[in-house]
């Protein structure tokens, strides 16, 4: 049966009606072979034009339709949707944009008639070349892993859990609640994390939904959106969770005292250990590396010691699979080491400490149960923050530094109400609505900020520290008994790793890359991973609990148990017999969605990974590669109509 | 009348130029009629014969407008271009095509400014050149 093209030209209003001569474009392309009708109308999008469209299809009997009218960006999922509903499916239907690309760039009218003239044959030589393409939709796992168990891994998990979705919730460390669980108090309304953190920890840690791996890494992921089949390396323990109740009698008679990275060097902690006193879950974990019976000397005290038998020193690492249907990576972020910057005199001189050390010097459960004491023990009588550090080497603010630095001044003035504290900053970042109110109230509590130019120096003289800085062209110094550093925020040191196994980007500066920064900032560039927190650049907690909503919110709406999964149509596909093997399109693939059949010796494309970009397409030698929806040929009829 | 005519093919891309191209029209800046549009889902689909029939089909150049480097929606489409049309125009320049009438360009979605001007200056370098006698090759 012969085709039947109708064409249809939009004259938006005044907006292309005024600019194009519809008329004209109707009368001229009327006659072209093929077009059954060709007409305009005043405004194609409205309900009267979508109603005027579906009974034109149906009166008419079109085979195709050709719509000329605003960029496709607009209104092109509704015109499909129409010509759905009107029995014709939708990739039978071209739109070409007659009005940002030709009526509101093109004074003149005759000359913009005749672009659109152009541009109306080309789409009706390509309509006629273009291919229905049905639905592809997979079925779907709904489980969901959840990557790091800070404030925004387990602000996803519980969303998640509340739905009724089952977690994997993985976390590297022995215990969940990442950096968050380490300080004591946090901005902007100074409430005790552990606090805050616990009733949720409890929950992840009780809920039957959630299974909470901790002391495990990710090794591997295979599939898509929708199904992916993860590995996880479930590091061995050597205390049985089951067993052990957390008594922690095994702790005191182990002969090995190391230091603590979780009270970032400040304290000793044995070979087992708990990373902080209430870090949940509660049950210790033997470091291998440092333990004297699994290096193989003579000693068993922690098995002796406990009541429970819990000590299991044949303990092995564990590989557990689990199939998914989509990932959240929230695997946090960690403080830029400020040796790499030797004037500040960070791991030459005591009391100079990163803001992250001061925040486990303020921690009730950190290594002076609280107070802030200097090395000799005494308590400091003059602090300097000096902030701002890493940034110019990273390249960015974090945006964070200067609000933790206010609040540890806060907290510093309540705890010792005599200490003086100088503040070094060169610009300060107070972006929130609460920010400014905590600073002002800092300044009110007699903590002094002075600007300086970033160039502050940190030596010794005597037993006190000497920062010198440059503040109004004039050089001065200042004694104090402690120095803090406020260092820039990076991410986390596993990011690069996870990054190269899921075969995601990272941005310049080294964090997980969203898929879209304004729009999509929870998404990645992979369907179905999702970033949260400060992973994907430094956050505070409030905007990090955010973000792990969100990116549950995405799956919950998108990734239903008992409904499928829609596919993109528009994707790439391989002519069997046409294909050389020659593995171009393989190599060439962003996505890894092209693997070689090893039987057939050609390549195939997985459907649920091929975003349709079309750059295998465009590369392939043999032309066996087709990108539905954007062929050679359709291609090169649009060429026709526009080059003339 | 061929001769004034001097068609540009413009391939862009669905993500970034497109939309860009959408801004310029947004921001009512004028280019000349003779630059034409067709869409592909990314620059890495321009096959370089895609290029070639442009020239068949009469057009004097060739604009071919991806993302910016890094900022491709499909990862890397963008850089697999930038080596295939490097190619190309060395290609073109052996059977005697001036190179400049292929342009490989980056416009982002909100560089409505941009294609505007990348617009107008390919018209005016293809019109310095004048029309492409294919014949003659
Ligand atoms: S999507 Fe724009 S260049 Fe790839």
């Amino acid at each position: 049966m012969a085709e039947r093209i109708g064409v249809y030209v939009c004259k938006c209003g005044p907006n292309i009606g005024d600019k194009i001569d519809v008329d004209v474009i109707v009368n001229d392309v009327n006659s072209i072979k093929n077009v059954a009708t060709a007409k305009s109308h005043n405004l194609l999008c409205s309900e009267d034009g979508i109603k005027f469209l579906k009974s034109e299809i149906e009166k008419e009997k079109l085979s195709r339709v050709v719509i000329a009218a605003c960029t496709p960006k607009m209104y092109e999922q509704k015109f499909m949707k129409a010509c759905e509903e009107a029995g014709l499916n939708p990739y039978l239907m071209q739109m070409t944009n007659i009005r940002e690309q030709c009526a509101w760039v093109t004074p003149d009218k005759t000359a913009a008639t005749e672009k659109a003239r152009s541009f109306v044959i080309a789409a009706i030589n390509r309509v006629l070349l273009q291919e229905p393409i049905e639905k592809k939709e997979i079925d779907i796992q709904p489980d969901v892993l959840v990557v790091g168990g800070g404030v925004a891994g387990m602000e996803a998990t519980l969303t998640l859990a509340q739905k009724g979705r089952k977690v994997y919730l993985v976390d590297k460390s022995p215990c969940i609640g990442g950096l968050g669980a380490r300080f004591e108090e946090v901005y902007q309304t100074m409430e005790c994390a552990p606090c805050m953190l616990a009733p949720e920890m409890q929950d992840i840690l009780q809920k039957e939904n959630i299974e909470t791996l901790t002391h495990s890494e990710i090794e591997d992921v295979v599939g898509s959106y929708g199904n992916f089949s993860v590995k996880i390396r479930k590091k061995a323990r050597y205390v049985s969770e089951e067993a052990c109740i957390g008594c922690g009698a095994c702790f005191e008679p182990c002969p090995v005292e190391i230091s603590n990275e979780f009270d970032e060097g400040l304290s000793k902690r044995k070979a087992i250990y708990l990373p902080f006193a209430g870090a949940l879950p509660n049950v210790p974990v033997i470091d291998k590396d440092n333990c004297k019976k699994l290096k193989g000397e003579e000693c068993n005290a922690c098995e002796q010691a406990c009541p429970f038998g819990a000590i299991n020193f044949g303990d092995e690492d564990k590989i557990i699979e689990k199939q998914v249907g989509a990932i959240i990576l929230a695997t946090g972020s960690m403080l830029f080491d400020p040796k790499s910057i030797p004037t500040l005199g960070y791991g030459k001189f005591d009391n100079v400490l990163t803001g992250l050390q001061l925040e486990r010097l303020n921690a009730s459960n950190g290594p002076t149960s609280g107070k802030i004491l200097l090395k000799n023990g005494k308590e400091p009588k003059s602090i300097a923050f000096i902030y701002c550090v890493g940034r110019k080497e990273k390249g960015y603010c974090s945006g964070v530094c200067c609000m933790y630095s206010v609040k540890l001044a806060h907290l510093l003035r309540d705890k010792l109400p005599d200490v003086k504290i100088y503040n070094f900053y060169t610009d300060l970042c107070l972006p929130k609505k609460e920010h400014q109110r905590l600073y002002n109230e800092a300044v009110d509590k007699g903590a002094k900020f002075i600007r300086s130019d970033g160039t502050e120096n940190v030596t010794r003289v005597g037993k006190n520290l000497v920062v010198q800085y440059k503040t109004d062209s004039t050089k001065k110094k200042v004694s104090v008994d402690m120095v803090v550093l406020a260092s820039a925020v990076e991410p986390d040191e596993s990011t690069e790793k996870i990054a190269k196994l899921l075969d995601i980007p990272l941005d310049e500066q080294g964090f997980f890359s969203e898929e879209h920064v304004l729009m999509k900032p929870f998404g990645t560039p992979l369907e179905g991973v999702f970033i949260a927190g400060s992973c994907q650049g430094p956050k505070d907690i409030a905007d990090a609990v955010a973000q792990g909503g969100a990116a549950a919110g995405r799956i919950l709406s998108k990734l239903i148990p008992g409904e499928k999964l829609e596919l993109e149509p528009k994707v790439a596909e391989i002519d069997e017999d046409l294909c050389s093997g020659c593995s171009t399109c393989i190599t060439l693939c962003p996505y890894s969605a092209t693997h070689r059949d090893e039987e057939k010796k050609i390549a195939v494309v997985d459907d649920a990974l091929c975003r349709g970009c079309g750059t295998c397409v465009a590369a392939c030698p043999t032309g066996a590669a087709r990108a539905k929806h954007f062929t050679k040929e359709q291609i090169f009829a649009e060429i026709k109509g526009v080059a003339k | 009348m061929k001769d004034d005519k001097l068609t540009i093919v413009s391939f862009l891309c669905n993500w970034c130029s497109y939309e860009g191209a959408d801004k310029a029209g947004n921001a009512r800046l004028n280019y000349p009629a003779n630059v034409r549009v067709v869409r592909v889902m990314c620059s890495g689909r321009v096959d370089p014969e895609f290029v070639i029939q442009a020239f068949k089909e009469g057009a004097s150049g060739v604009l071919i407008l991806g993302c910016h480097p890094g900022d491709c929606h499909y990862k890397k489409g963008n850089y697999k271009t930038l080596r295939r049309i490097y190619l190309l125009k060395r290609t073109l320049e052996g059977f005697g095509i001036e190179p400049e009438r292929v342009r490989l360009d980056w416009v982002a979605a909100g560089e409505g400014e941009r294609f505007a001007k990348v617009a107008n200056e390919m018209v005016k370098t293809i019109e310095k050149l004048g029309p492409l006698e294919l014949s003659e090759v």
